[in-house]
């Protein structure tokens, strides 16, 4: 329980908290919460199944609030207070951090996502699903860029939009199972028809959220126009309950469409890689590039869950991780251009490496990392699902493999004229202790993926193997 | 030492200089600083030489398993055996002199520190390259020294004039090396797929035992192994980088784009000979490309101005002949060339390094001339490099190219000619280069003039040294008409897999005196001409504007910068706008609004009925209902 009364306590705590002290109160939570969680994968045997809350009582229309976790789910719940820790962190000499509401709503945020991650009944997974659309939407809305209104609504109208399709899947599976149990749902046997409507609602609710090429008309203007902390969560956690939902709920639920779905998916997926990879290329608005450099970075993860191998899924876990860092990195980056330039043009900075070396090195670091290169968590992620992908069809793998291409086009023409040229101004204020601080974790997690991935593989290993043996059989495996 | 701690004290080290530059060295003085860094190296290869003379077995080091999932297991491994050794010595070695080199040549610069510890680091990553055991290590290797790489060529980013330039050039190699990566990659891929491992031995061993992939499959493997062979090492068409890459300080351009990163496709192909030599396809291939390469890029070599631009284009072309050597199955030549190249050419950039620090920093060789007075050692070291380089007999250079020039005649005459034009190219711009810039008259501006000056003892050591090694490299592969013994190819064939058995090319004793005839008489008869234009008649290269025909195209590079930059880049460029401008702006984003305006307006519609008003309600109820009815009736 400690999971989830620690965020939702700092929350509470940061709303009453006076505001001078308010900034530490998120962080203390943030960090409370990330030694809870290390408790949890310190006594974490791998494959186990732990229930955290059952009341044992089933309500009339069958919600049993079963919650729990396995190696993945404590995986995904360590990299949310790992993010959520970052993102406090790196917004501490920010004017935000000192807002209680911004405070209060971001460990509202790691409540909502803990409860995603752990909810082991489908209704508690879509109640959660939309709690973290509230605090997300209002840290965006309360703090974002003047103009952010519209691509607000367009943003909240069409994640909605897919939520409901979601709950009407649920719904309708739930008419076949005894109650929304994960483990009855998952041991439902669907005709073929019935299979792909369900998975049908699924997709369109993840491919809205995560979001696949065509259903990300929202995500640019949403990312560009909310504040740094807000693109932060939107980028590193929340997308990562669709991928998370994919890997957890879309596909076990329904395996009988897969056969459907995988071509839609891998190829809907590819086609987002290599199209936001070229918009990226010749996007001026910094903040805008990054967005849909992530759209082109998801897209093959996307592509690649659907392949549903222990090989891929690995991978899958891996590069989630790997994007939630450097998304938190490359925001950090363009926030703090964005800030101190006050401009998210490219074609308005440069020179600011010399002025700045600090984070000149540290974007650079964080730079590289985006375009995957060896010793970083990309690499490992980029290279396995690039293969799982070539072993589905040679021609797609190799379409997807551009993005090593591209990335590196994109990516570097940002980092160039932010960063290289003589400097045009007079001064730019260097890195602050914390950001600096935000950068090294970063960096740190990132290298040591990179170097040694094997430490994730094995503790998500016997989880996954669970996982896809209960798709391969559609039977019910989890204990 | 046992050898496997040797090896990891060697690999410890360059990573150590590194890390200790990098977050302390900015508070160091100096020549702190530069000491560390090219102290680990010498210590590095005081190492690599004790390896050389304790190993005579291939000996495999065990790290960690990176990942290890079912049958899929890529390993952190080291393989040391005379190959792996062979590129050790010569990065270490060649990597030490550049090192202290770099101490003097740097010595004004205010990012001294940071690049003493990106050249640590590329060491640390060429060290991963050629030591790993298999392709998965040889893949962080080869990125890792990628992006060392570009770090490295635009080091002066923020130059007022040149930051930009210097940064595109490093955005150009990095992503053409990256689209040669994508060829390495897709190879990793058809290796695991065709035979489960990337280890060296292992697929290796497979091959020999008979245990043959279907003759496309390794058309497939050998042919994106050579792509990322051509990123690498600047073949056609993946070759326009190099030249750009000399935007990067002179020791760089001698360390990484000349004397070892360079050669990374070339170890590539060796280290994978047992795949090569099922692949006759490839080998053709390898074999035309490289000729390409070389006869091109020693024709744009004839009219460049630039002192590192001729050096850079004279490096394509090293590479193009080396590739041709690997296409007909001479990896021994090949390998020997990539040694004696590591010395001439690190001895002629770092003397061209010397030279641009005496002329405050000034690369156009119209602009220079005479300077044999004002910097002797340079001069003579320049000039030694020169002859090594035009194969001038009895230099390394001329027993290495002689080697592969043999194997080009064993296998076909045409080839041997046109690479024999080649040489001789190579020895005419050569000879222009050293004659425009040290004889003659001196034709800078007296500032310069005056302030003309020899290099301190930390540079010209380092050139000393390599002139004398690239005086003597011959000696390592001596062919049997000089009581040579072929020491290299046994060395070589000793304990690397696959190199035992691949046969080499030995022609007799009077075929070789004919050949070495005739390159002597080529490299003699260009340096005659050359010396005829350039100091007896006293020609001077003309400006750019002047040359018509050949000259105008050699010195525009054959204009394939451009032709590029219309075939990909501007379309790329133009797609990339479309998209946004088009799909995604007006068809998806309309697209959407339209869906959203369709959903209001069946809202406005609804909410039409829903008035509140009950006579309203009862009206459409009543209304419901007698069409009910009417409905009932008829149907029937």
């Amino acid at each position: 329980m400690d999971l989830y009364l620690i965020p939702l306590a700092f929350s509470l705590l940061a709303a009453l908290a006076p505001a001078n002290l308010v900034r530490y109160v998120g962080l203390t939570g943030a960090l409370a919460s990330l030694v809870s969680v290390g408790v949890h994968g310190a006594y974490y045997m791998s494959g186990w199944s732990v229930v955290l809350f059952e009341p044992g009582q089933v309500t009339t229309f069958g919600l049993t609030f079963k919650m729990g976790y396995d190696g993945i789910s404590l995986l995904m719940v360590a990299l949310v207070n790992v993010v959520t820790t970052l993102i406090l962190l790196s917004n501490l000499n920010r004017e935000t951090a000192s807002l209680k509401g911004f405070n209060a709503l971001v460990m509202l945020m790691q409540f909502g996502l803990i409860g995603v991650f752990t909810a082991m009944d489908g209704i508690m997974f879509y109640v959660f699903w939309e709690l973290t659309l509230i605090p997300i939407f209002l840290i965006a809305y309360w703090y974002g860029a003047p103009e952010r209104k519209p691509a607000l609504l367009k943003f909240f109208i069409y994640t909605f939009v897919g939520s409901l399709a979601m709950l009407l899947s649920l719904i309708a599976l739930g008419n076949y199972a005894d109650n929304y149990s994960y483990e009855s749902l998952v041991t439902v046997e669907l005709s073929a028809k019935s299979a792909f409507w369900i998975m049908a609602g699924f997709f369109l609710a993840f491919a809205i959220k995560i979001p696949l090429v065509p259903f990300h008309t929202w995500q640019p203007d949403t990312y560009t126009l909310s504040p740094m902390a807000g693109t932060m969560l939107l980028s590193a956690l929340m997308l990562k309950m669709a991928l998370y939902g994919m890997i957890r709920w879309m596909v076990p639920l329904a395996p009988e469409a897969m056969q459907d779905f995988t071509p839609i998916i891998v190829i809907l997926g590819i086609i987002g890689v290599v199209y936001a990879a070229l918009i990226a290329i010749k996007q001026s608005d910094i903040k805008r590039l990054f967005a849909f450099a992530s759209i082109s970075h998801v897209g093959l993860i996307a592509a690649g869950i659907m392949l549903f191998d222990k090989e891929v899924l690995g991978a899958s876990l891996i590069q989630i991780i790997n994007h939630s860092l450097v998304a938190v990195g490359l925001f950090l980056a363009a926030g703090i251009l964005e800030d101190r330039l006050a401009t998210r043009e490219l074609n308005q900075m440069g020179g600011v490496a010399k002025l700045a070396p600090r984070f000149g090195f540290w974007f650079a670091v964080i730079g590289f990392a985006s375009v995957s290169v060896p010793f970083s968590s990309g690499f490992i992620g980029e290279f396995l699902l690039l293969k799982g992908l070539y072993g589905y069809c040679w021609i797609i793998g190799l379409i997807a493999g551009t993005t090593l291409v591209f990335g590196a086009v994109y990516t570097f023409r940002a980092y160039q004229l932010s960063m290289f040229g003589a400097p045009s101004l007079e001064s730019f204020k260097d890195l602050q202790w914390n950001e600096v601080l935000s950068f090294l974790i970063i960096s740190v997690l990132i290298v040591l993926i990179g170097v040694y991935p094997q430490a994730i593989l094995d503790f998500v290993g016997p989880s996954l193997d669970k996982l896809i043996q209960s798709t391969q059989a559609d039977i019910t495996i989890l204990p | 030492m046992a050898i496997d701690k040797l090896i990891l004290t060697i690999l410890a080290l360059p990573l150590i200089g590194a890390l200790i530059n990098g977050t302390m060295g900015k508070s160091l003085p100096k020549i702190v600083v530069g000491s560390i860094a090219t102290g680990v190296m010498f210590v590095a290869f005081a190492l690599a030489v004790l390896v050389f003379n304790s190993n005579h077995e291939a000996t495999f080091i065990h790290l960690f398993k990176v990942i290890h999932l079912d049958d899929l297991e890529l390993n952190a491994r080291l393989q040391v055996d005379g190959l792996s050794t062979l590129m050790l010595l010569i990065v270490t070695g060649v990597g030490s002199l550049i090192h202290l080199f770099s101490m003097g040549y740097m010595k004004e610069d205010e990012g001294y520190y940071k690049f003493f510890t990106y050249l640590n680091l590329f060491i640390f990553a060429m060290l991963i390259l050629i030591l790993g055991s298999n392709y998965f290590m040889l893949f962080f290797g080869w990125e890792g020294v990628g992006i060392c790489s570009y770090l490295l060529i635009g080091f002066h980013y923020s130059d007022k004039e040149k930051g930009m330039l210097n940064g595109i050039a490093a955005r150009k190699a990095f992503i053409m090396n990256r689209i040669g990566d994508l060829g390495l990659l897709i190879a990793l891929f058809l290796m695991l797929m065709q035979f489960g491992t990337l280890e060296y031995n292992e697929v290796g061993n497979a091959i020999l035992a008979g245990d043959l992939p279907s003759g496309w499959m390794l058309f497939g493997i050998t042919l994106c192994l050579f792509i990322g062979a051509t990123g690498k090492s600047a073949q056609i068409p993946l070759f326009t980088w190099l030249p750009d890459a000399m935007a990067g300080p002179t020791p760089v351009s001698a360390l990484i784009h000349a004397a070892t990163m360079v050669t990374a496709g070339i170890f590539l192909v060796v280290r994978s000979n047992f795949l090569f030599e099922h692949a006759p396809q490839t080998q053709e291939i390898i074999l035309y490309i490289g000729l390409a390469t070389s006869l091109m890029a020693a024709f744009m070599a004839m009219r460049q101005n630039d002192i590192k631009k001729v050096l850079a284009y004279s490096t394509v072309s090293q590479l193009g002949f080396i590739f041709v050597s690997l296409g007909m199955g001479g990896y021994v030549a090949a390998m020997f060339h990539v040694t004696t190249h590591a010395f001439f050419k690190a001895l002629l950039f770092l003397g061209s390094g010397s030279v641009i620090h005496a002329m405050h920093h000034e690369q156009d060789i119209r602009k220079m001339g005479g300077l044999k007075k004002y910097i002797p050692i340079t001069h003579i070291t320049f000039l030694i490099g020169t002859c090594a380089i035009a194969g001038l007999p009895f230099l390394s250079g001329f027993f290495s190219k002689d080697e592969i020039l043999a194997h080009a005649l064993h296998h076909n005459v045409v080839i041997y000619v046109i690479m024999a034009i080649s040489a001789l190219l190579t020895a005419i711009y050569m000879f222009r280069l050293y004659f425009v810039v040290f004889q003659g008259e001196f034709r800078g501006d007296d500032h310069t003039k005056h302030h003309l000056h020899e290099s301190p003892l930390n540079m010209t050591l380092p050139l000393i040294i390599l002139a004398v090694l690239s005086l003597i490299g011959g000696l390592l592969n001596v062919p049997s008409l000089f009581g040579g013994n072929h020491w290299l190819t046994h060395y070589l064939g000793h304990s690397t897999l696959g190199l035992n058995k691949v046969a080499e090319v030995h022609l007799g004793d009077s075929q070789t005196m004919m050949l070495m005839g005739v390159a002597s008489v080529l490299a003699l008869g260009a340096l005659f001409f050359a010396f005829v234009k350039f100091v007896k008649n006293n020609s001077v290269p003309e400006s750019d504007e002047q040359l018509t025909g050949w000259a105008k195209l050699s010195a525009n590079k054959l204009y394939i910068d451009e032709l590029y930059n219309a075939l990909f880049v501007k379309p790329i460029e133009w797609i990339s706008a479309a998209l946004h401008r088009f799909v995604e702006m007006l068809f998806l984003n309309r697209l959407i609004d339209g869906f959203t305006m369709v959903i209001d307006l069946s809202g406005q519609l609804v909410r039409k009925w829903q008035t509140g008003i009950v006579s309203s309600y009862l009206f459409w109820m009543v209304t419901g209902i007698v069409g009910l009815m009417v409905y009932y009736i008829v149907k029937f």
